[in-house]
């Protein structure tokens, strides 16, 4: 049974339990953050010493194998989720899981496997802005979203607001669900109840880290994600053994909090 | 084979062949309705430059279906390979995205634009789907004007969506008219000396006067797409008349 220190963290202040406002001062300091993406550029002035490891997807037959990246980042994509991770949470340890451009087995299945080796490296965040619409693998992906659960990693994904559900953004219960808004402060980020509970955090014009050195200004759901594991970072610094359940109720809190003084 | 098998096989190919001409003929309004569309959404956008791709094996490989702007017939011979660029991360992602000062440095698009000799700064990429797949991926390249160019807003990037759901249907017919013409192709084209007389057969069918005469019905519904809702209706209307009147068996007075 995990060890929490509740009262160290949480406040039983009426209207349900707060953290404490000490997480606002953490760098995510000997937290991992794993990122499943297209890669991540050790080499830009953001990330600098900041990666701890890098591998990337090999199909080999019907299976997936991870091995030391040498590709770098195909798309640009992973390094700015890195980029905007280590922005809010700077000494987090950050993982890159590349699942972009492994050809031979298909997107979804590529996928897949970059979640299950985030989980068996036991990575305590997971940053994904992938996802599918393809209902062959809504059960595989909801077997590995318990799987992080009971695991106790977080899983953090980039919502779809198009209008196909896309898997494993909708499966609100065992991850967390985030959206753009165009409030620029990270600290700032809210809720919203659709029809799954989502967070919303920046994600219009956002400047970030991209592979060469340079910035880009970028905005997506995908670009608001990596900003709440960020925030899971900071309050895992703390109290490393909270769980799923712990954040969430954490990161609602918070974000009421930051309703009512907005 | 064909000339000496039962009745029914002759039936079969005969059909296969009608189907696949019919397809072919059927593919081009596809693209044409494709480029409107396309057209129409840029503008709702205030953009000139936009693409439609779609993928291209089961790699994650993407080419270019349908462009328009500036340069647009170079970027049809540009490949894009799986999880490259943008297009690359939002055909996997299935995310919508935009991005600004695209060109800068090493990135993708610095090697497209060196290629076409064009300069993009601003990207909306939005995926196509359809049926529960990512089929393809809608682009619009910088804006109206001179640069700099604004980035694409929120509010852009959800009427982009909008125009993506149409756009995914209409290459999905078209994908499928194009498995059709493709097949035949191939049938057409093969190599294995088996197929010889089957090829030679299927030439007979295509310039019968009877084939020639449902190619030449096909080519007028083509050009009734092109017309306006009135006139598809009466011909609709007429065509079910005529399978009416076929079905209820008393035609021979009348064709006589």
């Amino acid at each position: 049974m995990m060890n929490v220190d509740d009262s160290q963290f949480l406040s039983t202040m009426s209207g349900g339990f707060r953290p404490q406002a000490h997480w606002r001062s953490c760098s995510g300091r000997g937290v991992s953050v794993a990122v499943i993406d297209s890669g991540i550029d050790r080499d830009h002035p953001d990330l600098k010493g900041r990666l701890a490891e890098s591998v990337e997807a090999r199909v080999e037959g019907k299976r997936v194998v991870f091995e030391p990246s040498k590709s770098g980042d195909s798309a640009g994509h992973g390094t700015a989720c890195a980029g905007i991770i280590a922005k809010v949470a700077p000494d987090a340890r950050l993982n890159s899981i590349k699942v972009l451009g492994a050809a031979g087995l298909g997107d979804g299945n590529v996928f897949l496997a970059g979640l299950e080796y985030a989980i068996k490296q036991r990575y305590k965040v997971i940053n994904l802005s992938l996802g599918t619409t393809k209902p062959q693998f809504f059960s595989p992906l909801h077997d590995l979203l318990d799987r992080a659960y009971q695991a106790g990693c977080i899983v953090v994904a980039a919502a779809n607001n198009l209008p196909q559900p896309s898997f494993p953004s909708v499966f609100s219960s065992s991850l967390i669900s985030v959206i753009k808004s165009s409030d620029p402060d990270p600290m700032n980020f809210g809720f919203t109840f659709g029809e799954v509970i989502e967070l919303t955090a920046p994600g219009v014009n956002v400047r970030a880290p991209w592979p060469g050195g340079g910035h880009r200004s970028l905005t997506g759901n995908s670009f608001a994600c990596p900003h709440i594991a960020g925030i899971i970072a900071l309050l895992l610094e703390k109290d490393p053994n909270l769980t799923p359940f712990h954040i969430k109720s954490a990161l609602y809190a918070i974000a009421s909090e930051n309703r009512r003084g907005s | 084979m064909p000339g000496t098998g039962p009745l029914d096989l002759n039936i079969k190919l005969k059909r296969l062949i009608e189907t696949v001409d019919a397809a072919n003929i059927l593919t081009e309004p596809l693209t044409a309705s494709i480029r409107s569309l396309l057209t129409l959404s840029a503008s709702e956008i205030d953009c000139d430059e936009a693409s439609v791709l779609v993928r291209d094996g089961d790699d994650g490989d993407l080419r270019f279906l349908i462009a328009i702007g500036r340069v647009a017939d170079q970027l049809l011979n540009i490949r894009v390979p799986g999880g490259k660029g943008i297009a690359g991360f939002v055909l996997s992602s299935g995310q919508p995205m935009a991005i600004a000062d695209a060109g800068e440095d090493e990135s993708f698009y610095a090697e497209v634009d060196k290629k076409t000799g064009y300069s993009t700064q601003t990207i909306l990429a939005t995926p196509l789907r359809h049926g529960g797949e990512v089929i393809g991926v809608l682009e619009y390249i910088n804006r109206r004007g001179d640069p700099p160019f604004a980035s694409y807003t929120p509010e852009e990037m959800d009427r982009a969506a909008g125009f993506a759901d149409a756009i995914a249907s209409l290459v999905n017919a078209y994908q499928s008219a194009k498995l059709f013409r493709d097949l035949g192709e191939r049938m057409l084209s093969s190599e294995d000396p088996d197929a010889a007389s089957i090829r030679e057969w299927l030439h007979d069918v295509r310039t019968s006067s009877e084939h020639k005469e449902m190619m030449d019905l096909a080519l007028l519904i083509r050009e009734l797409t092109s017309r306006g809702e009135a006139e598809r209706i009466l011909a609709r209307e007429i065509f079910e008349a005529v399978i009416r009147f076929s079905d209820s068996g008393d035609n021979t007075s009348y064709l006589a």
